[in-house]
C-alpha cells in the first residue's frame, strides 16, 4: 500500500532526526525533574507532577510539531527529493495522508514515552499508577496531531519562518478562544471585535481537548466532554488535512 | 502498442509570479506550444541552453508540474493519469534522495511505491545495485555518498519498475569521463532491450554519441528536431585539401586563395563548395602539384546547435 510505504518512510525519517531526540529526552527529563519542585510543596507533590507533566507534554508537542512537521515537508521540497516520488504512480494525496500517518505514529510513541515518564515520576511519589490520566493524555496527542496537521498545512505554501509562526499562533488563539469569546460579549461595541470573532470562528478550541485541570483535581467530568473533544479533534484534523491535500494537489514542484 | 513514446500537442507552460509583497505580477514563458513526438524504442537527446524550457518539458511530462495549455501522452496515454507513470522511469536533474536511508533501504521504498513484493523488491535491488555498481556501498547512508555515487542510485530508482520509457535530466551532468562512458554504455544496453530513453543534456558530445534524434529547444521553444543524420550527418560544409606545390603556383594559389595556410612547399586551404573539388584538384595535378589529403568536413552537432540558436 503506497499510503504505507510514505509513512513507513516517514517514521524512518523522524525517529533519525537528532532533534526529535533533543526535544524527547528534554521533555522526559523536564518530567523527572518536576518531581523536585513537586518535593517543595507540602501534599501538592503528586498533583504538581501530574499538572506539569501533562502541560509539559502538551508544550513539547507544540515544538515537536513545529520542528518536526514542518521541516517534513519543507525538506521534501526544497531539497527536491519530492521529484523522485511525485513522479511514481501515486497520488499527491496519498504523499500527504502518508506523510501525517507516519508522522502520528511518531507522536503516539512520544506521547507513549512521555506518559511512561509521567507515570513513572507518579509512582515514584504515590506508589501506584493514575490511570485517570488516560483521557487527558489522549486528549492531548489529539491536541498535538491537530497542531501538526497546521504544520503541515502552513508549510505547504509558505516559508519554514512564517510556517512556525502561524502554527505558533493557532496554538495560542486556539487557547484563547474561550477568552475572545467572552471579552466579545463583555464589551461588544470593540473596535477589534471583528478579529476577535474571526479567531473564534476558524480557529479550533483547543481547550476542549484539555483535560489537565479535570484529571488532576479529580473533578467530575462528564464522558460527554471527552467523546466530544475527541470527535471535535478528529473533525478539526479531517478538515485541515483536506485542505493541506488540496493545495498540494494544485502545487508545481519548484 | 503505440508508435510513440511520448507525444505532446501544444504544450505550454507560463509561470507567474508575484514580487515585491503582491505589487509586481511577473510572467515568465518556461515553455511554447511544444509539439514533440518521440518514437518508440530511439534514444531522443533534448538539447538546449540553460533556461531553455528542457527541465520544464520533463517536469510536464512527469507531471510535476501542471500545463498552461496543451496535453501530454506517454506510451499513448494521456500523462494526467497516474497509472501511465507505472512504465516511466524518471532520474530528476541533481537529484537529492533521502539521505538518512542507506542505498538499499532507498530502493525498498522505491519499490514499495511501485507495489512490488518483498521477494521482488529483493531480487531487482541486488541486480540493479551491481548494474550501477553500488553493491558495496548499499548499507551505507545515503549521506555518505558522493554526488556521482547519488547519480548511479537515482537511475538505479528509476530503472527498479523497469520501465518501457526513461527520462533523464541531465543524467551526465554529475558524473567523471569514466562513469559518462558507463552511463553511455548504459544507454545504449537499456535501448537494446527495447526501451525508449529521453534525456536532456548540454553536453553535445554525449547526446552525439548515443542519440538516435535530437531536439534542441530555444527560449521555451523547439527549434529543431530530427535524426543525427538529417540534422547534421549529411550536409558537407568544406573540404581541407593539402597539397605540395611549386613556388610560383604557391604564389598564384595565395593571390586567389587569401587564407590559404603555406608551410614550406605545402599549402592547404579549405573549399567551401564542395562541387568544385574535382575540377579542382585536376588543375593542381596538371601544375604539377602532388595532393596530400582531401579531408572533407561536415557540421558537427556543436555547429548545428550554435547556428539554431543564432550564435
Amino acid at each position: 500500500m503506497r499510503i504505507w510505504a510514505i509513512a513507513l518512510n516517514t517514521f524512518k525519517e523522524t525517529i533519525r532526526n537528532r532533534i526529535l531526540i533533543n526535544i524527547l529526552l528534554f521533555a522526559i527529563g523536564l518530567i523527572l525533574l518536576s518531581m523536585i519542585v513537586g518535593d517543595w510543596s507540602l501534599n501538592e507533590q503528586a498533583k504538581i507532577i501530574k499538572d506539569f507533566g501533562l502541560s509539559a507534554m502538551s508544550i513539547f508537542g507544540l515544538l515537536i510539531a513545529i520542528f518536526i512537521g514542518i521541516r517534513l515537508m519543507v525538506q521534501e521540497l526544497e531539497q527536491r527529493t519530492i521529484y523522485i516520488i511525485a513522479s511514481k504512480p501515486i497520488h499527491r494525496w496519498e504523499i500527504v495522508s502518508g506523510k501525517y500517518l507516519g508522522l502520528a505514529i511518531t507522536l503516539a510513541i512520544n506521547v507513549l514515552l512521555m506518559s511512561g515518564a509521567l507515570w513513572g515520576a507518579g509512582w515514584i511519589m504515590e506508589s501506584r499508577i493514575d490511570f485517570g490520566l488516560v483521557p487527558a493524555i489522549i486528549l492531548i496527542y489529539v491536541e498535538i496531531l491537530l497542531i501538526v496537521g497546521f504544520a503541515l498545512f502552513f508549510s505547504t505554501f509558505m516559508s519554514p519562518t512564517l510556517s512556525a509562526l502561524m502554527t505558533l499562533i493557532v496554538f495560542v488563539a486556539g487557547h484563547l478562544i474561550g477568552v475572545l469569546r467572552e471579552y466579545v460579549q463583555m464589551f461588544p461595541d470593540k473596535s477589534f471585535n471583528w478579529l476577535f470573532k474571526a479567531i473564534y470562528t476558524i480557529f479550533p478550541n483547543l481547550e476542549y481537548l484539555n483535560l489537565k485541570m479535570a484529571v488532576v483535581e479529580h473533578l467530575s467530568r462528564s464522558p460527554h466532554a471527552v467523546i466530544f473533544g475527541l470527535l471535535y479533534g478528529i473533525g478539526y484534523i479531517l478538515i485541515i488535512h483536506l485542505f493541506t491535500i488540496w493545495i498540494f494537489q494544485k502545487k508545481d514542484f519548484k | 502498442m503505440t508508435e510513440f513514446a511520448i507525444r505532446t500537442e501544444g504544450l505550454t507552460k507560463i509561470y507567474t509570479e508575484i514580487t515585491r509583497g503582491g505589487l509586481k505580477r511577473r510572467v515568465t514563458v518556461g515553455l511554447e506550444d511544444l509539439n514533440l513526438e518521440v518514437n518508440n524504442g530511439e534514444v531522443f537527446a533534448f538539447l538546449g541552453p540553460n533556461a531553455a524550457g528542457k527541465t520544464t518539458t520533463i517536469k510536464l511530462l512527469t507531471r510535476l508540474h501542471y500545463p498552461t495549455r496543451g496535453e501530454a501522452w506517454i506510451l499513448g496515454r494521456s500523462n494526467a493519469k497516474r497509472e501511465t507513470m507505472r512504465q516511466v522511469g524518471y532520474l530528476p536533474e541533481q537529484p537529492r534522495l533521502y539521505d538518512y536511508l542507506t542505498g538499499k533501504e532507498f530502493l525498498d521504498f522505491i519499490g514499495r511505491i511501485f507495489g512490488l513484493n518483498r521477494q521482488d523488491r529483493n531480487k531487482k535491488i541486488i541486480h540493479l545495485l551491481k548494474m550501477v555498481g553500488l553493491q558495496g556501498r548499499a548499507d551505507e547512508s545515503i549521506r555518505g555518498y558522493s554526488r556521482g555515487m547519488v547519480q548511479r542510485l537515482g537511475l538505479a530508482q528509476a530503472l527498479l519498475n523497469d520501465p518501457m520509457l526513461l527520462i533523464l535530466d541531465e543524467p551526465m551532468s554529475n558524473l567523471d569521463p569514466l562513469g559518462r562512458k558507463d552511463f553511455r554504455d548504459l544507454i545504449l544496453e537499456l535501448k537494446k532491450q527495447g526501451k525508449t530513453i529521453f534525456f536532456s543534456s548540454h553536453i553535445l558530445s554525449d547526446a552525439e554519441m548515443v542519440a538516435d534524434r535530437i531536439g534542441i529547444l530555444k527560449e521555451g521553444r523547439l527549434v529543431s528536431t530530427g535524426t543525427m543524420a538529417d540534422l547534421v550527418g549529411s550536409q558537407v560544409t568544406g573540404v581541407d585539401i593539402t597539397f605540395h606545390a611549386g613556388e610560383e603556383d604557391i604564389k598564384k594559389i595565395q593571390n586567389i586563395f587569401k587564407e590559404a595556410v603555406v608551410q614550406g612547399q605545402e599549402i592547404m586551404l579549405t573549399l567551401e563548395n564542395a562541387s568544385i573539388v574535382p575540377e579542382f584538384l585536376r588543375r593542381i595535378e596538371h601544375w604539377g602539384g602532388q595532393i596530400i589529403s582531401v579531408i572533407p568536413h561536415r557540421k558537427t552537432l556543436e555547429e548545428l546547435f550554435m547556428s539554431e540558436l543564432g550564435r
